[in-house]
């Protein structure tokens, strides 16, 4: 396995203390070490001192990791762990292992439907409005994302209404909207990655865009990481936080609930949007804000990115962090990402008396009054 | 009997979801936090008392060596497989099972994690004062297995001040209990501190029984500033002297403090040669007027500055250059070796001048800091492994500065343990005839040297 040597260095640096295995979601689960940061970094070391071939299970382990980076806030060299996992995937695809299933899978969806859903590309934009479903010149371009369009659409279609309702203006790729490329490069597929945001950087020039804003946190990371600086990238809470400081958005309706905010791996880490999706719930006349215990750059993940590999895995750890809202006495987990919200859904499921989950986008638009 | 043959009777022994002998598994278990490394044969989550105590009796009539692990986080190879053989995972027993406001104890698992603990404690308004740097993933039965510190052992202790009884299952597989709840008890051999601090060579340590104290009620936090190392080294001894014992007592080098300031900018003073920082507890009142002492010790002492911390914030940003210190150190080079080679307090100065010669002979780096107040340094070389040059100085200066600690009437380790790497100069700390006495009780409580086999005593020589 071919590795850069900024990446041998990383792996010479980790002095194997364990502290990743406070913050691990996968570990505090498996309670196997080979799950955990350290372990990981041990067995790639194998690989590039050549004790080890990229065996079946080696890669299993490699791609058994949400890319959540919580263990890069407790590790105390700095190692930029999300970095080596997928450059260690990356490894793997340039030496020509396959895939696993799951991410098979995944890649042969964006690669023939441009989602990693394998929903038909065609009915991407089916439920935005008919002038939104072709683009037009605008500064501002609207990425709804591939879960957004297929899974959690009703997210989608209230921020569309919203933004028409203020006089927002803007275009959106509509049906022709393609992946961000996330997908490929947390599988490792870097050159089909940069290929992908090739097209859609060209795309975007060509309607003169200068801001993109998107309703998915995976989106906003992808942008922010391998989009170069061409375009400002917002999150719709941060379009929402600064519409509302301008008041051009007023949050009219009440909502006397105790919410809590969940800082999605995406939005937060690794995008660093912490506070306008806070600034947004403050808004709201009569709701109390709170926040989990472990918040911010220290919120734990939901599990959602290991749905598609590990569902079980995925589910468990979402229930954990909705039994942490349930003791804290919320009446509600505010989301600002569409796989937090599909997932803690999911692990909701396996907790009695779970809090509602919504998305900071769908509570705007209803409290918002706009119909 | 053939090795797989062995492994599968572990299997039957534990399940197969707790029992892995592929070697990407084997790999993820064949470290610590030290150095070394070794591969074991197989690994085994036990899930109960009796699955350890069958696992046990199986290594002992066939005579594979068992290596008892909990977090892996220790800092001299405690838990690493020298010799192959099964590496014994705890982590499973997990429960906290009692804690008691009325006779002030908590009865624990193996496999608690050590803040899980302080947690449930302190949420009753009690204390649980060990509080190793790793605590938020060692488990207390590695702590005890080690006898752990923390920031506290100065006026607090360490593990061992707390340890009233033990659950432990011997190499012959019996399931025994030594010590009792009670504040006294002088039934028998002290057998409980026999196995605090054994690193896993005599027992496996399956249930712990600890002392509580009630939560102090104030804290005071300050920092003070030197520009001269020798002074800040004699005001730790001299705040002792005058009759305060502070909660906490750390120290860090003008190396430290240069490796905080580019790691995160917190407006140390980067010219300052030395800083302490200090904490006292208790009644108000008291906690207070232990504060106003120590103030004015380090006045006497030519201190350039004393922050005294008002509110929590100004406490958080005292405690946040400690906090960091490892982390900036860290960062220095690839490789960061953490020692532990501990000296009486008032041979404080004499030991921070010592390492710092040390590190000026081999031209090497070496940031110190650590818990001043017990005399417990972490002199913490920062170098790259790779260079075998500089590995070979770098051994010749840990060489020295475990001399220098004894020669000042110091030990090698004041909480990281012997292990492994230390076994080498444990003789030097107690002669022949001292080893010979340990020597003897491995022997009585571990005929067939199968309990963690190569660690506190050189390799091959723990039965004579």
């Amino acid at each position: 396995m071919e590795f850069m040597e900024s990446q041998v260095e990383e792996v010479i640096r980790c002095m194997k203390c364990g502290n990743c295995r406070e913050t691990c979601p996968v570990f505090l689960i498996t309670q196997d070490e080979s799950q955990v940061a350290r372990g990981k970094i041990r067995l790639i070391k194998a690989v590039i001192d050549r004790q080890l071939e990229l065996t079946d299970r080696f890669q299993d382990k490699i791609y058994n990791c949400l890319n959540c980076n919580a263990c890069v806030t407790t590790c105390p060299c700095g190692i930029e762990v999300d970095e080596l996992i997928t450059a260690a995937r990356a490894g793997m695809v340039n030496a020509g292992k396959p895939l696993p299933g799951a991410q098979a899978r995944v890649k042969a969806n964006v690669v023939v439907h441009m989602n990693p859903f394998g929903e038909p590309r065609e009915e991407r934009g089916s439920w935005l409005p008919a002038a939104l479903q072709t683009p037009r010149l605008s500064p501002n371009l609207y990425h709804a994302g591939c879960a957004v369009s297929y899974a959690t659409s009703r997210t989608g279609k209230a921020l569309i209404r919203l933004l028409q309702a203020i006089d927002f203006d803007f275009t959106s790729m509509g049906s022709q909207e393609r992946c961000c490329a996330d997908p490929y490069f947390r599988m490792g597929e870097q050159t089909l990655g940069r290929e992908l945001v090739e097209q859609n950087i060209a795309d975007y020039k060509r309607l003169g865009v200068e801001t993109i804003f998107t309703s998915c946190a995976g989106c906003l990371k992808a942008f922010k990481k391998h989009y170069g600086d061409t375009f400002r990238v917002l999150h719709v809470t941060q379009l929402f936080a600064s519409l509302l400081k301008e008041k051009k958005l007023v949050l009219a309706k009440s909502l006397p609930k105790k919410i809590v905010y969940f800082d999605g791996c995406d939005i937060g880490r690794h995008s660093n949007v912490y506070e306008e999706p806070r600034e947004v719930l403050q808004a709201i006349p009569g709701a109390t804000i709170v926040d989990f215990p472990a918040n911010r750059e220290n919120g734990r993940c939901c599990g959602g990115p290991l749905m598609p590999s590990h569902p079980d895995l995925a589910k468990r750890i979402a229930a954990e962090r909705i039994a942490e809202a349930k003791v804290m006495g919320v009446d509600m987990i505010a989301v600002a990402c569409p796989t937090c919200l599909v997932n803690l859904k999911e692990g909701s499921r396996l907790v009695e008396g779970a809090p509602e989950i919504h998305d900071v986008i769908a509570l705007v638009h209803r409290l918002a009054g706009v119909k | 009997m053939q090795k797989t043959k062995l492994g599968d009777q572990i299997k039957a022994i534990v399940g197969q979801d707790y029992f892995f002998d592929s070697y990407e598994d084997r790999l993820c278990y064949s470290y610590d936090a030290a150095i070394e490394e070794a591969m074991p044969e197989w690994v085994a989550m036990p899930g109960s008392v009796e699955e350890i105590a069958r696992l046990m009796t199986l290594a002992n009539t066939e005579g594979f060596p068992v290596y008892p692990r909990g977090a892996g986080t220790g800092l001299s190879g405690g838990s690493v497989p020298l010799k192959g053989g099964l590496v014994m995972v705890l982590t499973r027993l997990n429960r906290i099972r009692e804690i008691n406001q009325e006779d002030l104890y908590a009865i624990v698992e193996t496999g608690v994690i050590t803040s899980a603990l302080h947690e449930q404690v302190e949420a009753l308004g009690l204390l649980y004062p060990p509080d190793p740097a790793s605590m938020k993933v060692t488990t207390m039965g590695g702590n005890v297995a080690e006898n752990a510190g923390g920031l506290r052992g100065l006026k607090y202790g360490v593990t061992k001040d707390y340890v009233l009884a033990l659950q432990v299952v011997t190499p012959a597989g019996q399931v025994v209990r030594v010590g009792s709840k009670c504040v006294k008890s002088v039934s028998g051999y002290d057998l409980t501190h026999l196995y605090v601090g054994s690193e896993g060579t005599l027992g496996i340590i399956t249930e712990i029984t600890v002392k509580l104290v009630p939560a102090p009620e104030h804290k005071e936090s300050m920092m003070a500033i030197f520009d001269d190392m020798n002074m800040a080294a004699k005001t730790v001894a001299d705040i002792i002297k005058s009759g305060v014992i502070p909660a906490t007592l750390e120290f860090m080098d003008n190396t430290s403090i240069n490796a905080i300031e580019d790691f995160k900018k917190i407006g140390l003073p980067r010219d300052a040669q030395a800083i302490l920082l200090l904490e006292t507890d208790g009644v108000k009142a008291a906690a207070q007027h232990e504060a106003e002492k120590i103030i004015a010790v380090c006045k006497a002492n030519q201190a350039r500055d004393v922050k005294s911390a008002a509110t929590e914030q100004e406490k958080l940003q005292i405690w946040e250059a400690r906090r960091t210190c490892f982390s900036a150190l860290a960062r220095v080079r690839p490789n960061t070796i953490l020692e532990d080679a501990t000296v009486p307090r008032s041979k404080i100065p004499e030991m921070v001048r010592g390492v710092t010669d040390i590190a000026n002979k081999y031209g090497i780096q070496i940031g110190n800091f650590g818990h001043a107040g017990d005399g417990n340094l972490h002199p913490t070389i920062l170098t790259d492994l790779r260079n075998t040059e500089e590995k070979q100085r770098v051994q010749k200066a840990i060489d020295e500065i475990f001399a220098l600690a004894l020669s000042l009437g110091g030990t090698l380790t004041g909480e990281h343990g012997i292990g492994s790497a230390k076994a080498k100069y444990l003789e030097n700390e107690f002669g022949p005839e001292g080893l010979a006495v340990m020597r003897a009780i491995k022997t009585a409580l571990d005929p067939n040297n199968i309990l963690n086999p190569g660690k506190i005593f050189v390799a091959d020589t723990a039965i004579a």
